[in-house]
């Protein structure tokens, strides 16, 4: 079937921006929940999820503290944070909306409910209170929808777009949990190590991958073993290897995929000759810079390939 | 329980759609309006809460320019029906089917022999001077002789019953697709009343529409490519542009997901490379079409569409020029294309139309300005015209001067007095003014839509059923049998 090169521009949006809506409801739900274990004294700051999304800059000019309400305001209802939930649900509604002819019919009523839900519920669920509940709500609408695509759809070039939208997020979302999370971790001073279980294990939360560490790893998070999993786990969908292998397989069926082909396969190479038992994060955090480089090239060159006009 | 309280004045001057002038339920109403009389307040309001719920969930919308980010406004739509009887329908339909041949007949006509003007039915210079007339279509000969594949007639009900044709709108008419999410609307809120009625279903039209632009198409295909170009998120109508692609499953496009090649033929851009394309039914105005031809300035149209479409490498529905037809002045010359073209006698009425070019008519205009209905011949959405028993002394004496001076662009009609239906306004039933949009397809063969856009005035005594202008629409039900 054919497919408008700016449909297919804004099918991938699309994946990305509902991605991005779901991680960060699943992230912001795991921090909260890690932070209500830490014993007072030890507190963990709410900056890190500021940090995670690379958004210092744009928060600092907006608040004075990274207290716990400003962050979560930040990240839940700011309406001048691009990466926040509120916006990401908004730019999602709005591609879906010029795109509704080739998406499930269902899909644009599912995704407008969303944007109504979280405009009338997100400033207000801010506070510890309501939070949970709120996203709780986020991620199980998302996964509704996600779901209803993934059964509904035709494997054709509008589903491979969005797919290849989700991944791309998702990858990059993963890499950012693993670099600030483990760059807190060993941030030495205020950093008890007694603590180091709980904090690996919200980030396996965050990433929905608790239950399947415990039963393919054991059931104690600990560094080595949980980076690995995270990266190379390749049955797990929110592992680094499994969004790079889905990437790879969606673009195969593309026309005139060679030079975003070349990409993944670069991101590739490097995950497969990275040492996981090295965790120090001096050679973490560079490791995950250069595949955040892959990843931004390889969205790049989509958008050059098949969303720019075409010359004949 | 209490029921409902609804207003309804005996001996009313105007005709009212459900009930008689006693204010009994007419015939084919009658159990509508049974059910409404044993509802109670809360009742109704629950229905329409319901409604409201679904019109937002739905995301029926229309699009209000000039409101800063909240571009959407949910669409205000009334859960009681309109009902028409089938037999009374059938008899409009043949009038709007005829009514649309006979101008589907003068525009191609008008654009190749002339025939109707040499003959001296219609004065040449009242087509030839209109602005709606584009001499770059001279020529051109459409599939079927049809132009105006797409047209929205809007038909008001006099105080006699009887239902006249208040204009044409053969350019980009728009609402079908409220029309249609209206009959889902109130399957949801009043399901009960589907079982006891037969009434004639809509949710075939976009699949005659695809039938009817299909049969259009340049080439044979086993699926040609059809496409429906918009002007863009901005525009009022877009949501209806996306629905009707999505109801077709034909590609929604902009002016720049199109371009002309060198080969003179139509491509769109998709994700593997040009793809040729077959049809295009347009939903911008000629003049933003193809700014090699018409405005320079247009971003949103085809450079080179117009030489495609005159080479007959891309068919587009309307055709450009059709708005040559729908200019106030030729309203009046109608009934005599019918006669002209096909040797009929008009089904259906038109409303008496004085054209003050003519000496004896514009001097009956200008004696009888308190009574009649003042309009400009070339402009449309009410823009500029004057409703003389509303009109003060001062207001009244400009438009004298703005005929005299320039009598060819003013018309006048008698003044209509609107029907009415029940409506439920606040928690009490009223009279509201209305009207109605049939939509009538022009390919190979002629389709009607069965009732049409009711649009209502929810405002008491208004007559402006503009959703720009608070109005809203309700249901249209074409009913079978004497029930």
């Amino acid at each position: 079937m054919r497919l408008l090169s700016r449909v297919a521009d804004r099918l991938y949006w699309t994946g990305r921006y509902m991605e991005r809506v779901e991680g960060i409801a699943r992230l912001t739900q795991a921090y909260t929940h890690l932070v209500m274990d830490i014993p007072q004294g030890s507190e963990l700051g709410w900056d890190i999820l500021v940090k995670i999304l690379d958004a210092e800059p744009l928060f600092e000019a907006r608040y004075k503290t990274y207290s716990e309400q400003n962050v979560l305001h930040f990240l839940i209802a700011d309406e001048k944070n691009p990466g926040s939930i509120l916006q990401s649900v908004t730019a999602a509604r709005s591609n879906v909306r010029t795109t509704r002819d080739v998406l499930p019919q269902e899909v644009w009523e599912q995704v407008n409910e969303l944007y109504l839900y979280t405009l009338e519920f997100a400033e207000k669920s801010v506070g510890r209170r309501n939070r949970h509940r709120f996203l709780d709500k986020i991620q199980a609408r998302c996964q509704a929808i996600s779901g209803h695509n993934m059964s509904t759809m035709c494997r054709d070039d509008a589903y491979r777009f969005m797919s290849l939208g989700h991944l791309l997020e998702r990858a990059d979302m993963t890499t950012r949990i693993i670099d600030v999370g483990a760059g807190a971790l060993m941030d030495t001073e205020r950093h008890n190590v007694s603590m180091d279980p709980l904090i690996w294990g919200a980030l396996l939360q965050g990433l929905s991958a608790m239950s399947t560490y415990r039963r393919k790893i054991g059931p104690l998070p600990e560094a080595a073993p949980v980076v690995n999993f995270l990266f190379n786990e390749a049955t797990l969908p929110r592992s680094l290897k499994f969004c790079l292998n889905g990437i790879r397989s969606e673009l195969g069926q593309l026309k005139r995929h060679n030079d975003a082909l070349r990409h993944v396969e670069r991101a590739r190479r490097r995950l497969a000759r990275f040492d996981t038992k090295s965790t120090r994060w001096e050679t973490l955090h560079p490791f995950i810079d250069r595949i955040q480089i892959d990843l931004s090239k390889l969205s790049d060159c989509i958008s050059e390939t098949w969303f720019l006009p075409t010359e004949r | 329980m209490t029921n409902i309280r609804w207003k309804h004045n005996k001996n009313s001057p105007f005709f009212d759609e459900l009930l008689t002038p006693a204010g009994k339920p007419r015939v084919a109403a009658r159990r509508l309006v049974n059910l409404l009389q044993s509802l109670s307040p809360e009742e109704m309001s629950t229905r329409r809460a319901a409604a409201e719920l679904a019109i937002n969930e739905m995301g029926v919308s229309f699009t209000i320019y000039s409101e800063g980010k909240n571009i959407d406004r949910a669409w205000p739509f009334d859960i009681i029906p309109r009902v028409i009887s089938g037999r009374e329908w059938d008899k409009v339909s043949r009038g709007l089917s005829q009514r649309t041949r006979a101008l589907n007949a003068f525009i191609d006509d008008i654009y190749n022999r002339q025939r109707i003007l040499k003959e001296g039915i219609v004065p040449a210079e009242i087509v030839l001077e209109s602005g709606n007339y584009r001499p770059q279509c001279q020529g051109v000969s459409p599939r079927f002789g049809a132009w105006a594949h797409i047209c929205g007639s809007d038909l008001v009900r006099d105080k006699d019953g009887r239902f006249y044709v208040l204009e044409d709108n053969l350019r980009v008419p728009s609402g079908v697709s409220y029309m249609l999410e209206n009959r889902e609307i109130t399957k949801r809120v009043l399901p009960e009343l589907f079982e006891n009625y037969s009434i004639r279903p809509l949710d075939d039209y976009p699949a005659k529409l695809y039938a009817m632009l299909a049969s259009l198409s340049p080439r044979e295909r086993q699926r040609p490519c059809i496409v429906v170009l918009t002007p863009g998120i901005y525009n009022s109508a877009y949501f209806e542009h996306s629905f009707l692609a999505r109801g077709m499953g034909a590609e929604l496009v902009e002016g720049s997901d199109l371009f002309v090649g060198d080969d003179e033929f139509l491509y769109m851009r998709t994700v593997d490379g040009p793809e040729k394309v077959d049809v295009v039914y347009r939903r911008i105005d000629d003049d933003f079409l193809d700014p090699e031809v018409f405005r320079e300035d247009s971003v949103l149209g085809v450079p080179g569409i117009m030489r495609c479409w005159r080479k007959g490498n891309v068919a587009i529905a309307n055709a450009p020029g059709s708005g040559v037809a729908d200019d106030k002045v030729i309203y009046a010359y109608v009934p005599d294309m019918i006669r002209f073209y096909l040797g009929e006698k008009p089904e259906l009425a038109s409303v008496k139309t004085y054209l003050c070019m003519r000496d004896d008519e514009r001097e009956f205009v200008l004696k009888n300005l308190d009574k009649l209905v003042v309009k400009p011949a070339n402009e449309s959405g009410g823009y500029g015209l004057m409703v003389g028993p509303h009109a003060n002394r001062a207001t009244r004496a400009r438009f004298a001067k703005l005929i005299e001076a320039n009598p060819r662009n003013y018309i006048a009609q008698p003044t209509l007095t609107l029907s009415t239906a029940p409506t439920f306004i606040n928690d009490t039933i009223e009279p509201r003014h209305l009207d109605l949009r049939p939509f009538i397809l022009s390919g190979k063969d002629t389709w009607i839509t069965p009732g049409g856009l009711t649009r209502v005035a929810l405002v008491a005594g208004s007559l402006v059923v503009n959703s720009s202008q608070g109005g809203g629409s309700k249901d249209t039900w074409i009913v079978e049998g004497s029930q």
